[in-house]
């Protein structure tokens, strides 16, 4: 076999890093691909479809349908060849002719494959993943068709939306992990300054306190210790954790990391013990130190010693941890300067002020204003910082001395009754919650100072709020839509789910007519007190709005007022209560067929993040319709191909009876018409489920009511879905025995009946029984001879087993048969 | 067949156009007794009907050329012969409440017992 030469990009490390970035490989499966790969075979009308992701060295499949392995090495790898054209479907129309892969294993062997296309999964900064391919185990010269490539690359897109929300979730979890992280570590941070403040000139409570809060910021620490400069020693001072039986252990300066950090006076951070250069090996084992994290106090420019966290892990702190001790550190020394200095002075006041106008953090200092009753109705600002008026789009100077109610009329009462709890508990309280009138949503936190005082620590959360918002309303469109069988159902949950998740006033669908000259609305979502907008409506009634559309782009306007496109029409679209809009194409062949539209009341900027979930329902509303046109184009064959199987089986019954127009005995000619009666009624069960199954019982009733009443048969056992071969080897066979059961059987006698009972037995190769059993009848004799084609059918057995057992019974004929379940049996979900 | 019968044959008009489905319904007349008068098209079969005034019985193809043709042609008749039996077979599910009144729809392939109980209870 020739050299597989692989295209360079395969292992280019830049590509291999975005595909770990999704942490996909290796995942078990899930329904949303397996969804798309089927979807991907019915469409492209093939065996086989894959989301293969190509690693460096190996094609791994994250969803496949018709394929049997979950992953092959690269040198059978066709889709490794789709990541050299990010920009278009790689379409081998003949697997064998192409120089590529005419040596491919899985071409020249098992499982002979002939046709392959592939839709590359291009993540948004461009890297390509693998592909989204269909494969034939037949040439296809023609290719695709253009309905077939597009449909390919839709759900390619929907592959990569799927793996950009898995991404995205990864990435809030880590954020949120941060976030808790900073927040903790501000925490401390706080309450130590607050503590500091409190202190007198004791000392060591003060390195108590730094040492407390550090190690509650760092919770990577085992131990923590304050080594003050004594002499020429470092004495610990104060210790805590692993260290805490060290107290008072006096260590050099030289050789050791601390005093190397004290000599050089810089922040020290130690991955592991056993390779540092500036560390005293003999209390590695005692002090268990393996890594550590080392900060200078210092007041101004005079030395004090340092503050050292350390674990008995190797690399346990991360440069963030460092410049969290350096903070504290920073405390420390006012701290200890103080105390030094026997100020016993409380920090000043331009310290806090500070502070407070540097903090990213909104910051309030609000007091609670009562009724006569004393009950707190309202509060008023007493200060705020510059970050507040960022985080609320108000200028911090015209408030202070208004109330919050004045401020912001109709805020939420939780504003008001919240903070007035920490006033009368004292308890401190953490908060998330939305200013409705401004649509942000703040994350912090509120305690009490003195008397009717409190203050609020506060971060604006709006854009991660809102970007979980849309991520749970994508999740929940995937389900809706899955659930939904008709284009209009799907439409509107889509809407309504737009319109919840993007706080709009109106959210709709609408289908184009024409090169974008009508619009005709479909029943639309509205917020309460909004009129719809259904019906048809002409683009140009409305301004110079038809260009984006035509070339398949979304239609945002901000504010109908301003934009040039529409502002000469602005006083038309606030008839209809619209001051900002969207309109997001709906794309098929290359056209703009509909659109989606929401709507609002009041201007607002649509976001970037905004529109991309736009196009993404969009994109999903697209996939799912195709989902449900291509069901039914399939219900519509099934019903022709039924209707043309019947009347070609009642052309095949034409012909054999007047074939056999010469026989005499018409007998043996109606035996047959009947028999093709009993196929066609199992063909007639199976069709119920486009041929896939049928259940037991009803191939049973429908081919037993053909021969006579049926009350005269008893059926019994546990109904099943059994596969097509089954129900027509049990109509027949079932036919075959009431055919001799009604001439020379129980059903000959009026009193006459059977009983058809089944059942599986056996647990490691489970089998089907089935029993008939004829009683009331004339009494039994065996036939003379061995019969003719009906009983060589009923000797066939089930499913051809010829595992039949007779018993000429003179009460009654009893058959047994049986069958493996596994070929009777099929499993549909 | 119809020679034991003492009194005048009862005449039943099959339409079908398909000339080997043809062969079998007439088969199915004359089993139950009755004489088959063949039309090969809607359009004749109204002709026969609009020249005599003995057929009793219709029976029809439901699936012909101009799919739905048949069903037109049974429709018709109920409204302008009122009188006359519609017996049709079909290929395909059809709605009851389509049916014109008395008459009776048979599936295909066809079910010969119950093709020729239902022209001889016509015809009775």
């Amino acid at each position: 076999m020739p050299p597989v030469t692989l295209p360079p990009v395969v292992s280019d490390p830049a590509r291999l890093e975005a595909l770990e970035s999704y942490a996909i490989l290796d995942t078990p499966a899930e329904p949303g691909y397996d969804d798309i790969v089927a979807l991907a075979c019915r469409l492209c009308a093939v065996p086989v479809a894959l989301v293969s992701l190509v690693t460096g060295d190996r094609q791994w499949f994250k969803a496949r349908a018709g394929f049997p392995a979950c992953e092959t090495d690269l040198n059978s790898s066709v889709c490794a060849y789709a990541l050299e054209q990010p920009d278009e479907l790689l379409i081998i129309p003949d697997l064998t002719a192409d120089p590529r892969t005419s040596a491919n294993p899985l071409v020249v062997g098992e499982p002979f494959i002939r046709f392959y296309a592939g839709a590359p999964l291009v993540t948004p900064e461009g890297q390509v993943l693998g592909s989204l391919c269909v494969i034939d185990h037949q040439p296809r010269p023609e290719g695709l068709t253009d309905t077939q490539a597009d449909d390919l690359r839709a759900l390619a897109r929907q592959v990569m939306t799927q793996l950009e929300l898995r991404r995205a979730l990864l990435a809030r979890d880590l954020t949120r992990a941060k976030e808790r992280r900073a927040y903790l570590a501000r925490e401390a941070l706080r309450d130590t300054q607050a503590a500091l403040t409190a202190l007198g000139d004791d000392l060591d409570a003060v390195l108590r306190t730094i040492i407390d809060g550090a190690m509650r910021a760092v919770p990577a620490a085992e131990g923590g210790a304050v080594q003050l400069i004594d002499g020429d020693a470092l004495e610990f001072r104060t210790v805590r954790g692993t260290l805490v039986p060290y107290q008072g252990l006096r260590i050099g300066m030289q050789g050791t990391l601390a005093g190397h950090c004290a000599t050089t006076r810089m922040p020290q951070r130690m991955a592991d013990a056993f390779t540092a250069p500036y560390v005293n090996r003999d209390l590695i084992a005692p002090l268990n130190l393996r890594s550590a994290v080392t900060v200078p106090l210092l007041r101004g420019d005079t030395l004090l010693g340092v503050l050292q966290l350390q674990s008995g892990k190797p690399e346990a702190f991360s440069a963030y941890d460092l410049e969290l001790l350096r903070l504290f550190a920073g405390v420390t020394t006012s701290g200890l300067g103080e105390v030094t200095a026997h100020a016993g002075m409380r920090a000043s006041d331009t310290f806090w002020r500070g502070l407070f106008h540097r903090l990213n953090e909104g910051f309030v200092v609000g007091e609670v204003v009562r009724d006569e009753a004393g009950r707190v109705t309202d509060w008023r600002y007493v200060e705020v910082n510059p970050a507040w008026g960022e985080l609320l789009g108000v200028d911090p100077s015209t408030v202070v001395g208004r109330t919050i109610r004045a401020v912001f009329p109709g805020i939420e009462d939780e504003w008001v009754s919240e903070f007035a709890q920490v006033v009368e508990t004292g308890h401190a309280t953490t908060f998330t919650r939305q200013v409705g009138s401004l649509r942000r949503w703040y994350e912090g936190r509120a305690f009490k100072l003195d008397g009717e005082r409190f203050a609020v620590i506060f971060l604006e959360i709006t854009a991660r709020i809102e970007a979980d918002a849309r991520r749970n309303a994508l999740l929940s469109l995937v389900d809706r839509l899955r659930d939904l069988t008709t284009i209009p159902a799907m439409t509107q949950a889509a809407s309504e789910i737009v319109g919840r998740t993007l706080g709009a006033t109106r959210a709709g669908f609408g289908l184009i007519v024409g090169d974008v000259e009508f619009i005709d609305i479909e029943l639309d979502w509205t917020a309460p007190g909004q009129g719809s907008v259904a019906g048809r409506h002409r683009y140009d009634d409305f301004g110079n709005i038809r260009a984006p559309l035509q070339r398949g782009e979304a239609l945002v306007v901000n504010d109908v007022a301003s934009d040039p496109r529409t502002r000469d029409d602005a006083s038309t679209w606030q008839g209809f209560d619209i001051a900002a809009f969207v309109h997001m194409p709906v794309r098929e062949r290359g056209r703009t067929v509909a659109v989606f539209i929401v709507h609002d009341v009041t201007s607002r900027v649509w976001t970037p993040d905004e529109l991309a979930f736009l196009r993404n329902v969009a994109d999903r509303v697209e996939v799912s319709v195709a989902r449900v046109r291509a069901q039914e184009l399939q219900t519509v064959l099934n019903a022709e191909l039924a209707h043309r199987l019947k009347n070609t089986l009642a052309i095949v019954q034409s012909i054999a009876a007047s074939t056999l127009r010469g026989v005499t005995e018409r007998e043996p000619v109606e035996a047959f018409e009947r028999r093709v009666l009993a196929l066609s009624r199992a063909h007639d069960v199976l069709m119920q489920k486009s041929w896939s199954a049928a259940r037991m019982r009803a191939v049973m009733e429908s081919v037993l009511c053909m021969q006579t009443d049926m009350d005269r048969f008893a059926l019994d056992g546990p109904d099943m879905d059994i596969s097509p071969q089954a129900a027509l080897s049990l109509s027949l066979l079932l036919h075959e025995l009431a055919t001799n059961a009604l001439k020379y059987g129980a059903l000959s006698a009026d009193a006459g009946r059977v009983r058809i009972g089944w059942r599986t037995e056996g647990s490691q190769v489970p089998t089907l029984v089935l029993d008939w059993s004829e009683h009331g009848g004339p009494a039994v004799t065996p036939p003379s001879n061995r019969g003719g084609f009906g009983s060589k059918l009923i000797r066939m057995g089930l499913m051809g087993t010829r595992s039949a057992t007779l018993d000429f019974d003179p009460v009654g004929l009893r058959a047994e048969f049986r069958a493996p379940l596994a070929e009777v049996q099929v499993l549909v979900h | 067949m119809a020679q034991f019968q003492a009194s005048a044959p009862t005449y039943v008009l099959v339409v079908e156009d398909d000339p080997i489905l043809m062969m079998s319904l007439v088969d199915f007349v004359e089993q139950a007794g009755c004489e088959p008068v063949e039309a090969n098209s809607v359009r004749e079969a109204i002709q026969i009907l609009e020249t005599r005034t003995d057929i009793r019985t219709v029976f029809t193809d439901l699936d012909m050329r101009g799919s739905t043709a048949g069903m037109q042609l049974a429709l018709s008749i109920r409204d302008r012969w009122p009188p006359i039996e519609l017996l049709m077979v079909s290929s395909q599910p059809w709605d009851a409440s389509q049916i014109p009144s008395r008459g009776v729809v048979l599936g295909k392939p066809f079910d010969r017992r119950r093709i020729v109980a239902a022209i001889r209870a016509f015809a009775a």
